[in-house]
């Protein structure tokens, strides 16, 4: 059993599922192994197994000054996703060290990113208008332009490029701080103004509304009394049936009504009842026969 | 010790009764030694077996590689809870995975330079007039102003496989991801949207960024929670305060003008149906009256034609009497009048004491 572990230990080696191996047979590449499983080898010195992470690796480029077409100059920093794609080359490349993989990857990403961003104007990256921004296309054509190279020279694919910070540089903040100022004390004063010039309008509103309520309810006041006019002209046609009648019986009806509250009369022996006070009882009362049994 | 004699011969050439002895006590080794190496062997086989087992935790999911490949396919790969069997290392080798809590990733590279310990005492950053690259990270708006911005993410493993075997580093790539996704969003809302007016949308359009580019990398999670946090640069907080509380003076202004607004046309409205009412009234009143007078003037028409004067005279003084009845003061001056001096517009009179009536 346990010379069945020994020989298998020298005459065997596995690949891991997150790996891929070359073989080297006295120093010279002889294959490579990408899939994951149990192969056979000869033992050393005459093999040797290299093996290396074949997952995604991510490394972050520095955060650099750029320069777009339109001579702004943004700084940025970009993300990128890599793996080894081509084992042989990836070792003759960087003896299978991914740090020292990454440091050679930074050129590339750095002239990739260089070019691009120069053939972008600034708004392209920021914009009021968001159909303007080109970022996917900025770094669509960062992974592409870094591709190529990162295959053929060096065995690693390119998998994923993205914008991971996008600032501005020491001296332009200070002056976007600037701006940033007069901005919000413009703003300031407009909605001061604003504010006055709504609340009167409101007012104002709300003036001739009120004046154009009660001018509608008064005509309509108007409408209903005019109707009622109307309707009572009906009835004013009896009181044509003796004209005189009617007039004295309407001129009693406001005299009442007119000396209904708090008034005061003065009277003297002229004004009848009182004139009984004289001892005569039917001389202002003109055409007033009294009953002859009385 | 010798065997007892059975009293039987003994070939000549038999062994002496001594070698006996000594091979019996070697037989009795040897089987004494047989039996502790088959119950080693019984106990390392037991062990072998033992070692082949393991449990999964609820909280945890398992995959078998064999060989350094996954055992099984799709969701076969997978061992959730409970317990399962496999070939010791070398051919084996068991991956566990916490899948069950959700995990948690800060994106702060947009964020004010502060240290854990100054911001858990809630103190601000200072108010520097410029912000220094790679220390003070900020966001570009599209207005071309400055903003701070920072996200915490929780998400959940969703694909095991992909999650742990995929990428190196899981949490870098992620933590890009966020970083990817402010940046993306904040260079499509203004600075005021962004902090104020549109923040709902801003975060949102985050959230949707950071979906997209997970499943565009197929990374294996699914997004559970995501926290935006945006403020202002503490150079210009002050202004933006400005603005805020002059925009809710402009709202309060707005909103008293509009109070009023109401309350005179609930005014109005209220002066326009008591309007309506008087008319109303008044015309009911005034066909009332004429109706009335109508009435009253076909009752006294026929008693008038019959004797006209004294009619007139009977009303008249009928008339009179209501009048000085319901008058309020009343002289009678006999003869000439000199002079008389009546003290008019008077203070009303206050009302009588109800005489107490008399026992």
């Amino acid at each position: 059993m346990l010379l069945v572990v020994f020989l298998a230990l020298l005459f065997c080696f596995q690949v891991r599922t997150t790996e891929v191996a070359v073989v080297t047979t006295f120093g010279r590449y002889s294959r490579s192994e990408t899939n994951a499983g149990i192969y056979l080898r000869l033992p050393l010195p005459i093999q040797k197994i290299y093996k290396f992470d074949k997952r995604l690796q991510t490394f972050e480029r520095k955060y650099e000054q750029q320069f777009t077409r339109d001579k702004k100059s943004p700084i940025l920093s970009v993300y990128v996703g890599w793996h080894v794609a081509d084992p042989r080359r990836f070792l003759e490349s960087f003896n299978g060290d991914l740090l020292k993989a990454e440091q050679t990857l930074e050129n590339v990403v750095r002239d990739a990113k260089n070019s691009v961003i120069g053939n972008h104007d600034f708004s392209e990256l920021i914009s009021p208008d968001p159909t303007k921004v080109k970022f996917d296309v900025i770094e669509g054509e960062m992974k592409a332009a870094m591709a190529a190279t990162a295959l053929s020279a060096y065995g690693v694919s390119i998998d994923l490029v993205g914008i991971k910070e996008l600032g501005l540089p020491e001296a332009l903040t200070a002056k976007v701080f600037e701006r940033m100022k007069s901005e919000r004390e413009k703003l300031v004063k407009k909605y001061q103004g604003e504010g006055n010039a709504e609340a009167d309008r409101i007012r104002s509103e709300a003036e001739l509304r009120r004046k154009e309520l009660i001018a509608q309810a008064e005509n309509e006041a108007q409408r209903i009394l005019g109707g009622a006019e109307q309707e009572a002209s009906k009835h004013y046609q009896t009181l044509q049936q003796d004209p005189e009648l009617a007039v004295f019986l309407l001129s009693l009806r406001s005299l009442e009504g007119s000396l209904k509250d708090r008034s005061t009369l003065i009277l003297d022996e002229r004004t009848p009842p009182f004139n009984l006070l004289k001892g005569d009882s039917t001389s202002n009362f003109p055409g007033v026969r009294l009953p002859a049994n009385r | 010790m010798a065997a007892p004699s059975s009293g039987n011969l003994r070939p000549t050439n038999a062994p002496v009764p001594s070698d006996d002895a000594s091979s019996q006590a070697l037989n009795e080794a040897l089987g004494s030694s047989l039996l502790l190496v088959r119950v080693l062997a019984v106990v390392l086989a037991a062990a072998f077996v033992f070692s082949c087992v393991f449990t999964v935790n609820p909280n945890e999911v398992a995959i078998i590689l064999r060989f350094g490949s996954p055992v099984g396919q799709g969701s076969e790969q997978i061992k959730t809870q409970g317990l399962h069997w496999a070939f010791p290392y070398p051919i084996d080798e068991i991956v566990k995975i916490q899948i069950g809590e959700s995990k948690v990733i800060r994106a702060t590279s947009a964020w004010y330079a502060i240290s854990p310990e100054d911001e858990a005492a809630g103190m601000m950053p200072q108010a520097n007039p410029s912000l220094a690259p790679g220390v003070d990270g900020h966001v570009l708006t599209s207005d071309g102003n400055i903003l701070h911005v920072r996200a915490t993410l929780r998400y959940k493993i969703e694909n095991p496989v992909a999650y742990a075997f995929r990428f190196s580093n899981v949490t870098n790539l992620l933590r890009d991801t966020l970083d990817n996704s402010i940046h993306w969003a904040a260079v499509r809302y203004s600075a005021d949207a962004a902090l104020y007016k549109d923040r709902v949308a801003f975060r949102d359009a985050i959230r949707q960024r950071a979906i997209e580019l997970i499943q565009r990398h197929q990374v294996g999670v699914t997004l559970d929670t995501l926290d935006v946090e945006v403020a202002a640069p503490a150079f210009v907080k002050t202004y933006f305060d400005q603005v805020i509380a002059a925009e809710q003076d402009r709202s309060r202004k707005i909103n008293e003008a509009q109070g009023e607004y109401d309350r005179i046309t609930r005014e109005a409205e209220g002066e326009a149906k008591r309007a309506r009412d008087v008319g109303l009234g008044l015309s009911n009143q005034l066909v009332q009256a004429v109706s009335a007078d109508a009435q009253f003037f076909q009752q006294q028409l026929v008693e008038y034609r019959k004797n006209p004067a004294l009619l007139r005279d009977r009303l008249r003084i009928a008339a009179v009497s209501r009048v000085l009845t319901n008058a309020q003061d009343k002289f009678f001056q006999p003869g000439r009048i000199e002079e008389l001096r009546l003290n008019l517009s008077r203070e009303p009179e206050t009302p009588r004491k109800r005489e107490e009536p008399m026992r």
